[in-house]
């Protein structure tokens, strides 16, 4: 262990510096002085950031969060009217996976912000993830308009929007995220599917339950 | 009733991390109302999505990797000649207990850093993340996160002074 290895870790994460380092710091008066020093203005660096959090603010946003926009509940609303009648009243209490039903709601609000926002992607890493969970690659679908991640259900997706003859398809892939059963989803006057994969689990979104059905098939034909 | 308890729940586990979600928006938009309209899309957004999560462990990452997306696509919505800075109408908060002078040096020496810079030191202070968890953050390699969090902790050294931290550790 070197002092500049110290004085790196220490300017990297003065928070987590490995046990070798810290021994080497015991018998290096330098380094000790080095990381003191760096320690206390994490501790001021710190103590400057803990600006005051305004008060009543935690209950206003969460009931705004919860609430939502009011345009949105709008919309909402008129969409689960329209949805009441093309479907039938029991449809409403058809019960929808919670993470397909996600994967609805992330390409009403999120898809297009997220493609307009994302950095190029690699196209090796579909291809690693592809292999991971063993399903055929997305582009003998159709072609691939859109390669990204995202987050997704509580963690990263590998976003995919594909133009198929029969049209849109959003996939969402999650190599970390395993499941024993499928789930789907109903909403928005869209379907979607949260098909097992080896390993994790593909989010498939359409606009009709056989476009969906059929990216399924030829998914697990990979 | 379900709906109560899914909301009650919701509220109790991302309300743990609200203050620190809270500082995480003022330093990233470096303005009180600015942060809280961040605060206030990145709960709205958890809220949609909360159904789907399952790792309760990923929740405080998703939380700030929401919010650091909210922020990203706000700076892009910003006219170029919009200031992004709130110095003005009191929207800017000094620390609780802190020197104003001081306060004022930092604000300088974290304005000074490249954005994606701060943002990595933001996430390391402000949330206790690690380079790797960073990284999955911001999209980028743990090595690219390290040489951030290097430089601005030779820069808020340099301004801010090491002697100064001296003094600061004696009084």
């Amino acid at each position: 262990m070197s002092c500049l290895e110290l004085r790196r870790a220490a300017m990297g994460d003065p928070q987590r510096i490995d046990a070798a380092l810290l021994e080497h710091a015991d018998h290096c008066e330098a380094c000790r002085e080095f990381l003191s020093l760096t320690r206390e203005m994490e501790t001021e660096l710190e103590a400057m950031l803990d600006v005051p959090v305004p008060e009543a603010l935690r209950a206003r946003v969460f009931a705004e969060a919860v609430a939502g926009p009011r345009r949105s509940r709008r919309y909402a609303l008129a969409a689960g009217v329209a949805l009441g009648l093309a479907a039938g009243i029991g449809f409403l209490w058809q019960r929808d996976d919670p993470l397909a039903l996600a994967g609805i709601e992330f390409v009403i609000f999120e898809e297009a912000q997220a493609i307009l926002d994302a950095k190029p992607a690699d196209p090796a890493t579909l291809d690693r993830v592809v292999h991971k969970l063993r399903v055929m690659k997305p582009s003998h679908f159709g072609e691939a308009i859109y390669l990204g991640t995202c987050p997704f259900g509580g963690g990263m997706a590998h976003h995919v929007v594909i133009k198929t003859a029969h049209g849109k398809v959003t996939l969402l892939m999650m190599p970390d995220r395993g499941r024993a059963e499928r789930g789907a989803a109903t909403a928005r006057g869209l379907e979607a599917v949260v098909a097992p994969a080896t390993g994790g689990s593909v989010a498939i979104i359409a606009d009709s339950a056989r476009s969906v059905e059929r990216i399924e098939s030829m998914l697990n034909a990979g | 009733m379900r709906f109560e308890r899914r909301q009650a729940q919701f509220e109790h586990e991302a309300g743990r991390y609200f203050d620190d979600l809270y500082r995480f928006a003022y330093w990233l938009a470096r303005d009180r109302w600015r942060a809280e309209d961040l605060v206030q899309e990145t709960l709205a957004r958890a809220w949609r999505n909360w159904a789907a999560l399952r790792d309760a462990g990923a929740l405080k990452a998703w939380l700030f990797t929401i919010l650091h997306r909210e922020f990203a696509r706000g700076v892009a919505r910003v006219e170029p000649t919009e200031e992004l800075d709130g110095d003005g109408d009191g929207a800017w908060e000094p620390a609780l207990d802190a020197d104003p002078a001081r306060g004022l040096d930092l604000r300088t020496a974290l304005r000074a850093l490249p954005d994606a810079s701060r943002e990595a030191l933001l996430l390391q202070v402000l949330g206790g993340f690690s380079c790797s968890e960073i990284a999955t953050m911001l999209e980028s390699s743990e090595g690219a996160v390290m040489t951030r969090l290097t430089r601005s902790r030779q820069i808020l050294r340099r301004t801010l002074g090491a002697d100064v931290v001296k003094e600061f550790r004696q009084s």
